[in-house]
């Protein structure tokens, strides 16, 4: 009965979200409030159908409920329970619940905080979310429903995906999808500003919040990505500009260029149509992201194969585009800008800038993601462009965005005086060029690296300086130290929690130029008790063991590992090899540390275990990405509060 | 990406204040020729038409997307004569492609841990030779890189009646450049291949594929 | 010049400055797809390809010590032999399909820097006979092994 239950419900929810968007958009144009209520309810319906509908699929998994397709595909019978319950969201169909229900429960968040506040914009946004609700839901009727019957019921299931056996890809997709469906917080809004014609700030103040909540998922789904990619694929990096990253990426880049341009119209009441196409941009986005990783149109390590689904998810975007920047087009007379750019040496121009280069990466990322397809199309050539064209055009402009973190935030309004300049930048340039100095006489050799560590410093020391000085204005108004940057921290929340964004920004850029310059890397065979040296580290093979666990077979290296003569620690790489699987799955072992990480790939062995190959790397720096996340994750809660300001 | 540079894409600047109310008294697409309008504002008006219409072409790109499979591998085979095999029977006896000319020939390489995709075209694969064997169709299963046990189940969890047998040095596969499981080539009446389909095959490109070479003359 | 001009050419020399990065960044690093039939017909030394094709049996050879592995890459037609220093794949294997990563060399053999060998969740490559009867075994010859965890 499961799979009729989760098919009716589904349906059910279709049914309601699609009424829901009509009954609004009715609603707010004849001006019934009672049609507004009734949408209201349907929202809430939604809500309850999808939740009844996910809770269900995860019974289902709980009780191996073979029936349902998607259980015998994503479990078996030796799947520890916990990755049963996260099995929903392992494969295709069960992500797409994962997601309508995050989107039901941004709607109902905004049922809840703006149902009185914003009469105009209210009924119109929930209009566009139950709208793209209803476009899930659709995908999980028709092209990929999560529960398809599947007869005969098999004895087993064919069993999890053992790479989504591990804590980093439960959490990757719920912060991915939780940053995606957020964006259409902010998008919905700005449907709404275009509808009905009041394209102010309005729209924009009422979704800040809403911005930087979305934003923070997708740079914390990014960055799990990253060390789920780090600590369990095993090939000894966390980013390979593998298309379903540039997917996650490309929104990420537009997101945050929406973020900095928000606040010059806020301030300036210019780039209105700039941050309309801005959000449009980022929502197409994401659910292009979704389209690549789905369709399959693009052979990637982490797509899902799935033909129809691609059909809806074009025709999706089609319609979000066109129809979003047809609207655009047609209110183009009240986009008038009611400010104007008065200098090149401005903040307005400084985040211009920034949107310039944030906007260019994306481009650049989307470019390289889909050249294969257009040189396929348009020359018949089958290409692939890898990691080395991203890296080559992104590093300049990262870099140069890097610089650009430093300028914005102090230099002044409208016109910078050459007063305000010398002031606010004499001494963090002053410091960042010795900085990069002592870097190159402690033997720093890569400019790149020189150039990146160089940036930071003059970055950090804008951000100290700025920190200072409002401090020191307190104290001198009498104030005591710590209530004085308290209270600056928390009456100023959002300008200080960008910049604590800034710092983990700033870390995680050390963490990659540094992994870059200085990673060294080797294979090598070693007989049993032999040992050999890399970067200071003395590893030797001590021999091979093979242990049955739950679900798979395991065999483990042991090397003990020694630094300067001392015995630092003993590792055991091993390789699982999953009954249901082709392949054996490496398991990594790596000795964590601040300046580096000692990472052990088990590769071939000798069957009789006298001989084993293993990759060997010294990743250095890469644990600063983490803690920078770590960093940013603060800056983003602090960001996120109240404004104290105004209240 | 706007061409223009969007935030002075106005260099007059007006009020938007006077349309304050909660409906859109400009439907959308239906605002653009109300109100007065400064003259300059003659290429704006069609001008802007140019953000939605650069979709258009990207659009198109993916559209594109669909009717090319990236994990389609291009054989050079195809169009050429087939390699000739011959194999042996699970169900005892053998099987040689010479012994078919004349007739349009189905070989599908396929294993029993091939799960789902030849799962998945199995049932399809035994419809598609019970439904075409007297109009001169012959479906052969190369089962490779498998075990005899694995591979009997298999075919009597699906009731396979067509002739299938083993490849056990990965003679065939070879000659014909097979990549992995499922793999099918159809193979016209003159001993030619045809195509080569990769994946699951459903019975529509079956049926279509061997309708099609049905009616050419032998 | 006005301000709107300038702002304009400030804007142009940049989107000019990166559309040339583009197109210098594709040109530099485009990799070729490319069957071995397709190779073998053109082979350019030095240029980067992305070669697809089925292992030969037979022509497999692994050395550990030195890390050194060659074999041949088959579409049926045409067969290029294939060089390179590192592990194989777990999926690579005899009689399976590949894609290596590389140039062609002036000495007659293609210069794999990356060997990927097809997977993907739906669409399997072949498996060896390491079945798991195979797993059974390997446990039992490494069990009493020194360095048991």
């Amino acid at each position: 009965m499961t799979p009729e239950i989760g098919y009716a419900l589904t349906a059910v929810a279709l049914a309601l979200a699609l009424y829901g968007a009509g009954a609004a958009a009715i609603g707010a144009r004849r001006g019934h409030p009672a049609l507004i209520q009734s949408s209201q309810h349907a929202a809430l319906g939604v809500f309850v159908l999808i939740a009844a509908a996910m809770l269900l699929l995860v019974y289902a998994f709980l009780t191996f409920d073979f029936s349902v397709r998607y259980v015998a595909m994503n479990t078996n019978r030796g799947t520890p329970f916990y990755y049963r319950i996260t099995a929903l969201w392992g494969a295709l169909e069960g992500s797409i619940i994962l997601w309508s229900w995050m989107l039901s429960l941004y709607t109902l968040l905004v049922i809840l905080r703006y149902r009185t506040r914003q009469p105009e914009f209210y009924p119109w946004v929930l209009s566009v979310m139950l709208g793209i609700l209803a476009f899930f839901l659709l995908v999980m009727t028709i092209p990929a429903p999560p529960f398809q019957r599947l007869t005969p019921i098999p004895p087993d299931g064919r069993g999890l995906n053992p790479l989504l056996e591990d804590t980093g890809m439960i959490t990757h997709p719920v912060a991915l999808y939780l940053g995606f469906t957020g964006f259409t917080v902010p998008f919905a809004f700005a449907m709404a500003a275009l509808i009905t014609g009041r394209i102010g700030d309005e729209w924009l103040t009422a979704t800040r919040r809403w911005t930087i909540v979305a934003w923070y998922f997708l740079s914390l789904g990014l960055l799990i990505g990253g060390w789920w990619s780090y600590h369990v694929l095993g090939w000894g990096g966390y980013w390979a500009w593998d298309p379903v990253e540039n997917a996650a990426f490309m929104p990420w880049l537009t997101g945050t260029a929406f973020l900095h341009s928000v606040m010059i119209q806020e301030r300036r009441r210019i780039l209105k149509l700039w941050n309309l196409t801005l959000i449009i941009l980022t929502f197409g986005l994401t659910i292009f992201g979704t389209f690549l990783t789905r369709s399959g149109i693009l052979s990637s390590v982490h797509s899902f194969t799935q033909g129809a689904i691609g059909a809806f998810f074009l025709g999706f975007i089609a319609l979000v585009l066109l129809g979003a920047f047809g609207l655009v087009a047609a209110r183009g007379d009240r986009l008038k800008a009611q400010g104007e750019l008065d200098s090149i040496l401005s903040r307005e121009s400084a985040f211009l800038l920034n949107n310039l280069f944030l906007v260019a990466a994306a481009f650049t990322v989307f470019f390289g993601t889909v050249f294969p397809l257009l040189s396929e199309a348009v020359r018949g050539v089958k290409v692939s462009v890898g990691a080395p064209f991203f890296n080559l055009v992104n590093i300049p402009i990262f870099l140069a965005l890097i610089f650009l973190m430093g300028v914005g935030p102090l230099i002044a309004w409208r016109r910078a005086s050459r007063e305000n300049l010398r002031r606010n930048f004499l001494w963090p340039v002053a410091v960042g060029v010795a900085a990069a100095a002592v870097f190159r006489l402690l033997g720093v050799a890569n400019a790149l690296a020189l150039l990146c560590f160089g940036l930071v410093v003059f970055v950090t020391a804008t951000i100290l300086m700025d920190f200072y000085r409002a401090t020191r204005a307190k104290l001198l108004s009498g104030e005591r130290l710590l209530p004085a940057m308290g209270g600056l921290v928390i009456r100023q929340n959002r300008r200080y929690g960008g910049f604590v964004v800034h710092l983990g920004i700033l870390v995680i850029a050390l963490g990659v130029f540094g992994s870059n310059a200085w990673s060294i890397q080797t294979e090598t065979t070693l007989g049993r008790g032999e040992a050999f040296q890399i970067g200071g580290y003395h590893v030797r093979f001590d021999g091979l063991a093979a242990s049955e666990e739950s679900n798979h077979f395991k065999v483990t290296g042991t090397f003990t590992v020694a630094n300067n003569g001392h015995r630092l620690a003993v590792m055991y790489p091993a390789k699982k090899f999953y009954p249901q699987e082709q392949t054996p799955i490496a398991y990594v072992d790596y000795l964590m540390g601040l300046r580096e990480d000692l990472y052990l790939v088990l590769g071939d062995f000798a069957r009789d275990g006298s001989q084993a190959t293993i990759k060997v790397q010294v990743n250095r720096m890469v644990t600063l990405i983490w803690i920078g996340g770590l960093i940013l994750t603060l800056g983003a809660a602090l960001a996120v509060l109240p404004d104290r300001k105004k209240a | 990406m706007a061409a223009r540079p969007v935030w002075e894409s106005h260099a007059e600047v007006g009020s938007d204040a006077s349309e304050r109310g909660l409906g859109p008294r400009n439907p959308p697409g239906g605002g653009i020729g109300r109100g007065a309008k400064p003259p300059s504002e003659g290429i704006w008006r069609w001008g802007k038409w140019a953000i939605p219409l650069a979709v258009v072409p990207l659009l198109i790109l993916l559209a594109y997307g669909f009717r090319t499979d990236p994990r389609a591998i291009p054989s050079p085979l195809v169009g050429r004569a087939a390699a000739p095999f011959s194999i042996t029977l699970f169900s005892g006896g053998s099987l040689s492609l010479d012994e078919l000319k004349g007739k349009v020939v189905v070989v599908n390489f396929w294993a029993s841990w091939c799960y789902p995709a030849c799962y998945e075209e199995a049932p399809g694969l035994e419809r598609g030779w019970r439904a075409y064997r007297d109009r001169g169709v012959v479906v052969v299963g190369v089962d490779i890189q498998d075990t005899e046990e694995a591979a009997r189940k298999f075919m009597r969890q699906f009731s396979l009646t067509f002739p299938n047998g083993p490849d056990p040095a990965g003679r065939i596969s070879v000659d014909y450049g097979v990549y992995g499981v499922p793999e099918t080539f159809f193979i016209d009446r003159s001993g030619r291949i045809r195509k080569k389909h990769v994946g699951a095959v459903t019975e529509a490109v079956f049926t279509g594929e061997v309708e099609r070479l049905l009616k050419e003359p032998s | 010049m006005n301000r709107r001009g300038k702002f304009l050419l400030g804007g142009g020399v940049i989107v000019a400055a990166l559309a040339y990065m583009i197109y210098a960044g594709v040109s530099q690093s485009v990799v070729y797809f490319v069957t071995p039939s397709e190779l073998r017909a053109q082979p350019v030394a030095g240029k980067a390809y992305r070669l697809g094709g089925m292992v030969q049996p037979g022509s497999l050879k692994w050395e550990p010590r030195s890390l050194d592995l060659s074999f041949t890459l088959s579409d049926g037609k045409a067969a290029v032999p294939v060089r390179h220093k590192g592990t194989p794949p777990d999926l690579f294997a005899e009689g399976r399909g590949a894609v290596v990563e590389g140039t062609w060399t002036s000495d007659g053999y293609f210069k794999a820097s990356l060997i990927m060998a097809k997977h993907s969740e739906e669409y399997k490559a072949p498996q060896g006979a390491e079945s798991q009867a195979g797993y059974k075994e390997l446990l039992r010859t490494l069990k009493g092994q020194p360095g048991n965890p």
